[in-house]
């Protein structure tokens, strides 16, 4: 008896031996992402290619903070499409494990209810994915793109091949509407009259615009009076669709678009939502020729998108997470900023010599952290936004995309309304 | 003797000439299709143009091809760039012939055999947009000789929207060679486009008032800008009197198109209830499950679209494993790879099986779960709820989380026109299809024996029964007729939207809505029901401009109705006692 005691004894000793040594060399990242519920299906991807990130900077050595290397050790947590639960998960990260810094949130939403926890407990998040601006905090970085390095540069775009005429539709939420407010103002500044603008508008008392374009709600299906209004907007030629449609809604528009005949040639229909995760599931032979904008095509042929192509292929075979999918993955924009995201975040680290959040705040600040990643350079600037590449490109019928026109290197700008309100008065 | 042999010999020339001038044609067509492509910038410019004035019926297949991303680039063993198209018979690996576009011969190894490619062994020749324009361009000049009429008008009305008069005399030529009226109409429409941007107020007179004659939309914008301008005061007023005249005619189109989109709207809604009018309705059996029958049937189209394709496969991997071994099983069917209308036919195929598929799943459902639960209303609702979370889970472990591509067969896609009022064919095609289920269903019901014992034991079960007739059996195919009619909803459902393992929640409330308003156990009703609320629907969202205030005010005219009717529009007084 006393001996089995014994063994037990040493045992446990041995076992919180070892858990000590191993904690010395590790350090603990958080990942906050719905694993479960509607969002699932978008944000389990991102958990992926972040496990793939962290397997291959371990790999590489970890992370060096003064002659110590540290090994990433992920704290995976999940959020389930619920926003509350959101900031219940974050805190837990903050507060009992105790990370360094956070990667996630996919809606905006969820970014706002933990916002106020990474600014009590003074956390450090990375935010990837395309959001509407008009927000800065002082413990989130904010790898997406911005409203300036997406919808303004493909506005740009088609004003340069001469489209005069507008129309404006979106899912019903903040992005959506943020964005193509945005857009009206940037459109009435460069001389395309209201009248030229389609989808209605929506004014206050004193008849400001509030509210510009058509909304649907999530998961709307009956697109035939829109697009009929579409075709008759778009008789006159000339005209194209701005899309901020989120989700599955875009399966019956685009079928809609189609049976309705309306062609890319004749009225191209840009979409802010649909990377290439989405499209596998659209009917894509119907919709080549139609256009998209964001900051990484998997399409892209630098050396550095073959290296990570290569590389998350062959972990994919190897790797032996619970729950990975391996099969027909596509890459996308969102996937390629959260794993930017983990780059920066160690370079920056490195740098600051200390994992303390205000240390790599100060360092991330400075403008001097960038990386070469899948989609080009991307540096983090001082308003905790990126400057990078952004891509025009128009579907093909394998669900690619194939790139037309690059911007490269833009500054991202989260505060844009304020100062189109400005130009425009300035113009009257 | 000689001088026979000479004209022999001239005549054979006369005629070999013709042949070869035919054939330098297309052979000149094809040059510089190959040149086209392999060119840049202004070369490939000059090219094009060319191309547009040679007329070849090879070089518009080409183009088209060029468009959708259709011509390879095959490079030669010396080197050389061959321009190929491939040939849409493949082979089992999805691999297929490579003809050449210099001379529509295929292309060859070094032994004489011809080559094979798959999608993945050549480079696209790539196109971007403004490429894409000029073949467009292209295109739609060769389009306007084009044998079929829709194809010249919408080509006609392309250069009408092109503001350049360079094209009237083109048009102008074409017009005297038109013989279809609709293409007439359209070229007229495209020259008076045009006129408008002449100097010359004459001429720009002319253009409106052949515009306004013709109640031309597209060129609405062109004559409001010249109502509104600083020009001869003539034109300005008949710009002005031309915008009265064509918005008046849109507002026709509108009320006729929006008519039209409710009655589609309505024929959705009748489709997706009416298998729930025979369940609910009739049977009285709450059927949460009637959602999973409509994805039943539109993921056995889903099915069936790749067994004529590709081939059909899945494996579940269950999360626990038996003496180290990990359970699973899948399943692997060979596709029929077929092409052109064979594979277009496939839905003709789906309809029938989504049907069926749907009625087994009900039958399966009735056999295990319903029958035990006929008077007992609260705890089918709980049930069936149950049944259909278990059904969503299983899509998910089958077809995967997301939602699954169906493509649509290419009759199903396109419109035609009345009067600039489009009709899409696959709404027209819901309209009929909803009128025979309906007949079908109303035969069924009131002119079989089988109609008569479903009657029978749907107003009094006990009393049938008494009668000697076998309830249970009546219960069986009741239920999976119900279900059945649920799958053909399927099928149709993943031609116009999502097809994925929430799709029947989308629908399920609408359906139960659709039957309580037609009053329950009314057939008739739920028809009368389906088209009220599609039509009132399309009308409000056209005239309120915005999807949701027109749901909403339907719903709670719905919900006023049924405080003032709540047995719904035709209720039925029965004398059943349960």
């Amino acid at each position: 008896m006393k001996r089995y005691l014994l063994q037990v004894i040493s045992l446990v000793a041995g076992l919180s031996l070892a858990s000590q040594v191993k904690a010395q060399n590790t350090v603990k990242v958080g990942v906050l992402h719905s694993l479960s519920g509607t969002m699932a299906i978008s944000e389990t991807s991102l958990r992926d290619v972040l496990l793939f990130a962290f397997d291959e900077i371990n790999n590489a050595g970890g992370i060096k903070v003064g002659d110590t290397s540290y090994k990433i050790d992920p704290v995976i947590v999940d959020g389930a499409s619920n926003w509350p639960l959101f900031a219940e998960k974050a805190k837990q990260l903050l507060e009992e494990d105790k990370v360094a810094v956070t990667f996630g949130c996919w809606t905006s939403v969820s970014r706002k209810s933990v916002l106020p926890v990474y600014e009590k407990d003074n956390g450090l998040l990375f935010y990837p994915v395309q959001y509407e601006g008009e927000e800065l905090s002082k413990n989130i970085f904010y790898t997406a793109e911005a409203v300036n390095q997406q919808a303004i540069p493909a506005v740009d775009y088609l004003l340069a091949q001469g489209k005069k005429k507008f129309y404006l539709i979106g899912t019903d939420y903040v992005y959506p509407q943020t964005t193509d407010l945005i857009l009206y103002k940037y459109l009435l500044l460069h001389g395309v009259p209201p009248e030229n603008i389609g989808g209605g508008f929506r004014k206050d008392d004193s008849g400001k615009v509030i509210s510009a374009g058509k909304y649907v709600p999530f998961s709307y299906t009956d697109f035939q009076q829109i697009v009929a209004d579409i075709k008759q907007f778009a008789a006159s030629g000339d005209a194209c669709v701005i899309n901020t449609i989120n989700g599955d809604s875009n399966v019956p528009f685009f079928k809609e678009i189609v049976a309705a005949g309306l062609t890319p040639a004749d009225c191209p229909v840009v979409s802010f939502s649909l990377a290439e995760d989405e499209l596998r599931s659209m009917p894509t032979k119907d919709m080549v020729g139609e256009l998209g904008c964001w900051t990484y095509f998997m399409s892209l042929k630098t050396p550095e998108n073959k290296t990570f192509l290569n590389n998350w292929n062959s972990w994919l075979q190897t790797e032996s997470y619970p729950g990975v999918i391996k099969e027909k993955r596509a890459v996308d924009s969102p996937m390629v900023l959260s794993y930017d995201g983990v780059y920066l975040w160690k370079e920056a680290v490195e740098k600051a010599g200390t994992f303390d959040v205000d240390a790599v705040r100060k360092v991330l600040e400075s403008g001097d952290i960038s990386f070469e990643g899948p989609g080009g350079k991307i540096t983090v600037q001082a308003n905790h936004h990126c400057t990078k590449n952004v891509y025009i490109g128009e579907t093909k019928a394998n669900g690619q995309f194939k790139i037309l026109e690059t911007f490269p290197q833009v500054v991202g700008e989260p505060f844009l309304l304020k100062d189109l309100d400005d130009k425009l008065a300035a113009k009257q | 003797m000689t001088n026979i042999f000479r004209l022999t010999l001239a005549l054979l020339c006369v005629i070999f000439s013709i042949a070869s001038v035919q054939a330098q044609d297309e052979t000149a067509a094809r040059a510089k299709l190959v040149q086209a492509i392999l060119s840049e910038g202004t070369e490939q410019q000059k090219a094009l143009t060319e191309i547009a004035d040679s007329g070849s019926k090879v070089a518009s297949d080409v183009l088209f091809a060029w468009t959708r991303d259709g011509i390879y680039i095959y490079v030669a063993p010396d080197g050389s760039k061959v321009p190929v198209m491939l040939e849409d018979q493949q082979d089992v690996e999805g691999r297929a012939r490579g003809i050449r576009i210099i001379d529509g011969q295929p292309v060859k190894d070094a032994s004489g055999k011809d080559m094979k490619f798959g999608d993945s062994d050549l480079n696209t020749a790539d196109t971007d947009m403004r490429l894409r324009g000029e073949i467009q361009q292209t295109l739609d000049m060769l389009a306007l000789a084009d044998p079929d009429s829709d194809a010249r008008s919408s080509a006609v009305t392309k250069l009408g929207n092109s503001q350049k008069e360079s094209y009237i005399p083109i048009l102008q030529t074409r017009l005297t060679k038109e013989k279809d009226v609709g293409v007439q109409k359209a070229i007229a429409e495209a020259i008076a486009d045009l006129q408008l941007f002449d100097t010359n107020p004459t001429i720009q007179i002319t253009g409106i008032t052949q515009l306004a004659g013709l109640n031309s939309i597209g060129s609405l914008d062109n004559l409001k800008q010249l109502a509104t301008s600083k020009g001869d005061p003539r034109v300005v007023k008949l710009a002005n009197q031309a915008v009265g005249s064509i918005e008046h005619h849109i507002w026709w189109v509108n009320f006729y198109g929006t008519i039209f989109r409710g009655v589609s709207l309505g024929s959705i809604l009748l489709i997706v209830a009416l298998g729930l009018a025979i369940t609910f309705g009739l049977m009285g059996v709450i059927n949460m499950a009637h959602g999973e029958m409509i994805a039943v049937g539109a993921y056995t189209t889903y099915f069936i679209q790749n067994i004529f394709g590709a081939g059909f496969s899945f494996a579940i991997n269950l999360p626990f494993s038996i003496a180290g071994r990990p359970l699973g099983f899948g399943l692997n069917l060979p596709g029929l790879n077929a092409t052109g209308w064979f594979y277009q036919s496939y839905f003709l195929f789906a309809i029938p099986l989504s049907f069926i598929m749907a009625a087994l799943a009900g039958l399966v459902l009735e056999r295990t779960v319903i029958q035990f639960l006929y008077r007992r209303p609260l705890e089918s609702l709980l049930a069936t709820w149950g049944v259909s979370l278990v059904m969503q889970q299983l899509f998910r472990m089958v077809f995967g989380a997301n939602n699954v591509q169906v493509n649509s067969p290419s009759w199903l896609l396109g419109h035609f026109t009345i009067d600039d009022v489009s009709f899409g064919y696959n709404r027209v095609f819901v309209v009929a299809f909803a009128i025979l289920i309906v007949i079908g269903t109303w035969l069924l019901l009131s002119k079989t024996p089988l109609g008569l014992l479903i009657r029978a034991v749907m107003q009094n079960r006990s009393m049938a029964s008494c009668m000697g007739v076998r309830t249970t059996r009546v219960n069986m195919i009741t239920f999976a007729f119900g279900s059945g009619l649920a799958g053909l909803a399927g099928a149709f459902l993943s031609q116009i939207g999502n097809v994925g393992p929430s799709l029947g929640q989308n629908y399920i409330v609408d359906s139960f809505m659709t039957v309580v308003v037609g009053g329950v156990g009314s057939i008739i009703g739920t028809v009368y029901s389906a088209l009220g609320i599609g039509v009132s629907d399309q009308v409000l969202q056209q005239q309120l401009g915005s999807p949701v205030m027109g749901k909403i005010i339907v719903l709670t005219c719905i919900i006023l109705f049924l405080q003032w009717k709540p047995g719904g529009l035709f209720s039925i007084r029965s004398r059943n006692l349960d």
